[in-house]
């Protein structure tokens, strides 16, 4: 009986053939395809006769059809007159950028299509919450609202030293008409409309064009309203939904863990400042001047205040700055360790010996370095790309996890990166950047200190010569480069 | 192709293994070591500087052996040439693959 790797592979077979067909010019298919399966046939015979039966020999049987994809190009490349094919990859420099590049590519566009990924950077660009300071009543210890919104248009309409905003919002909850005939009880925050730019806080699918009809005020979707009650609808802006009977144009979407503010919200409806229902409480945000800034080293600070007819008014500033660092500086600092850590881990020495006879030229020598630093810088983004999207996958964001996360991630992958880098450029021919192949074992472990014993190595295109000792000796410590002169051009098509 | 022109020491062996008498794909896969992906296209390219030339068994044959036909491969008389030239360049590419090693069709 054929276990299912058997069968897998068996099933995958003609159906390989079958595509490497279609890449084979169209005059020469029927004969490509009539030599390819009389050749399976004499393959499968072949094996048959081993008497063995087991899913190596199908793999053995899929490997030659796989080779009928080079062989189909081979065919195809010879119809284009006046091209010539690329040299094989193999080991190439080429090779190993082109895999760095589709790393880059990979983990970015992890990073586009990851919601939360993308909201993070959003924010993170933008400085969300920075310099921003939610302002309560000291003497209540809970979250309740406290501050009436006469103080808050006594604040905004004055002038201070310490702040140079002021948004209000209160919290309330309405039947909103979503749709003409869905009704839903949404939790609504009445705001000042500078309460999102005030938070530096930038909106989804915001649009910079004003609502045709200047009676509609903007309204501002959750993230979890938006994708249950609206299906995610990216058309959603200019839509009206009716709050006690009063059209409200959506103007965008907060994005997904951008509300870091007391009570949740389903829906803000922004209203101009004068507009503010007086005799209501709810919430102040100020946002700090660079002289509030010098002030508010702790991330609270008492504030005096003064309300009506002269009277005195102890106030909380907490700060909503978590004052975590930047995610630039982050990836900086985990660049930097990993760099200090590098020499541990790896041997940084390019091990230049035997060439010094030979000395190589500027542009190989530009080429080759050119050739590390390239890979360094590729290792670098995918660093920086990987470890953002780690950090916000596994932790809220702009929390103290997410920068430890982001920190350890970015260190380990650099390191690990940094680490491969050099290791592959050690087993790289000098001249032509191409992998050294072909190890050969030579001399024996019990003659290593009488004579030579280790591993050698040659370029495929005949440039150098690598000797790695078994065991590193006194007079042997390191790997040696030996740059094969012309006597060796027989054993070489070049 | 020039007989004198330099073969690459994998397009030499698949010459030799042709002239030794292996002269289907699977027998110079069998007798080089090589893989399919890269026996195969240099087939192709030997065939396309006229160095080796192809034909198809008889069906008859095929069918009185039960089996499909298959596609023969020879050397040319340019073949040959560069063959002789290239055992100059590759000394063990003979002790690799013995010419007198003939093997029926």
């Amino acid at each position: 009986m054929k276990s299912f790797p058997q069968s897998a592979l068996k099933a995958l077979q003609k159906p390989a053939l079958d595509c490497a067909s279609l890449l084979v010019p169209t005059s020469l298919r029927s004969d490509w395809c009539r030599e390819w399966r009389a050749e399976l046939w004499h393959v499968r015979q072949a094996c048959n006769l081993t008497g063995e039966v087991s899913w190596q020999v199908e793999r053995s049987i899929t490997y030659f059809c796989l080779g009928a994809f080079p062989d189909a190009l081979c065919l195809r490349w010879h119809s284009w007159k006046g091209f010539t094919p690329p040299e094989p990859l193999r080991g190439s420099p080429v090779k190993c950028i082109l895999s760095l590049v589709a790393t880059v590519a990979c983990f970015y566009v992890i990073s586009i299509l990851t919601p939360g990924v993308r909201t993070a950077r959003r924010l993170a660009w933008n400085h969300a919450y920075a310099g921003v300071v939610l302002i309560r009543n000291a003497e209540v210890t809970s979250h309740a609202a406290t501050i009436s919104s006469r103080q808050f248009q006594g604040w905004a309409a004055g002038k201070s030293k310490y702040f140079d905003g002021f948004a209000f919002y209160r919290i309330a909850q309405r039947p909103v008409q979503l749709w003409s005939s869905q009704r839903k009880n949404c939790k609504i925050a009445y705001a000042t409309s500078n309460l999102f730019s005030l938070l530096g806080v930038p909106l989804r699918f915001a649009s910079q064009t004003a609502s045709s009809d200047e009676n509609l005020r903007d309204a501002v979707l959750s993230d979890r309203v938006w994708r249950k009650d609206f299906d995610a609808d990216p058309n959603i802006v200019g839509k009206v939904l009716h709050v006690h009977g009063r059209g409200f144009r959506i103007a965008g979407v907060a994005p997904r863990g951008s509300w870091r503010l007391p009570e949740r919200v389903d829906v803000w409806l922004l209203e101009p400042d004068s507009a503010v229902r007086t005799g209501s409480t709810g919430y102040v945000l100020a946002h700090l001047s660079s002289a509030g800034e010098v002030e508010m080293w702790a991330p609270r600070v008492f504030i005096k205040a003064y309300g009506p007819h002269d009277s005195e008014l102890d106030l909380l500033g907490v700060s909503l700055d978590q004052k975590v660092p930047p995610p630039l500086s982050v990836f900086l600092l985990g660049v930097l360790l990993a760099f200090f850590a590098l020499p541990a881990t790896a041997s940084v020495s390019m091990s230049e010996y035997g060439l010094i006879s030979h000395k190589l030229t500027w542009p190989t020598r530009l080429r080759r370095w050119g050739f590390l630093g390239a890979k360094a810088a590729l290792v670098l983004i995918i660093a920086y790309f990987a470890s953002f999207d780690l950090a916000c996958a596994y932790a809220t964001l702009f929390s103290p996890l997410s920068v430890y996360l982001h920190l350890s991630s970015c260190f380990l992958i650099c390191l690990a990166g940094l680490s491969w880098a050099c290791r592959d450029q050690r087993q790289r021919c000098p001249v032509c950047l191409r992998r050294v192949t072909h190890p050969a074992q030579v001399g024996l472990a019990s003659q290593t200190f009488l004579g030579w014993s280790g591993t050698e190595l040659i370029c495929a295109g005949g440039h150098t010569l690598l000797h790695i000792p078994a065991l590193p000796t006194s007079w042997f410590s390191v790997q040696r480069w030996l740059v094969l002169d012309g006597s060796w051009d027989f054993l070489f098509a070049r | 192709m020039a007989c004198d022109a330099k073969l690459s020491h994998t397009a030499a062996m698949i010459l030799q293994a042709i002239d030794a008498g292996f002269v289907y794909g699977f027998s110079i896969m069998e007798m080089t070591g090589l893989p399919s992906g890269t026996v195969y296209p240099a087939m192709r390219r030997l065939e396309r500087d006229e160095l080796i030339s192809s034909r198809w068994e008889r069906q008859s044959i095929a069918d009185a052996e039960q089996r499909p036909p298959r596609k023969y491969y020879k050397l040319t008389a340019a073949g040959n040439a560069t063959l002789e030239s290239s055992r100059r360049r590759y000394p063990l590419l003979e002790r690799l693959i013995p010419s007198g090693e003939e093997k029926p069709v």
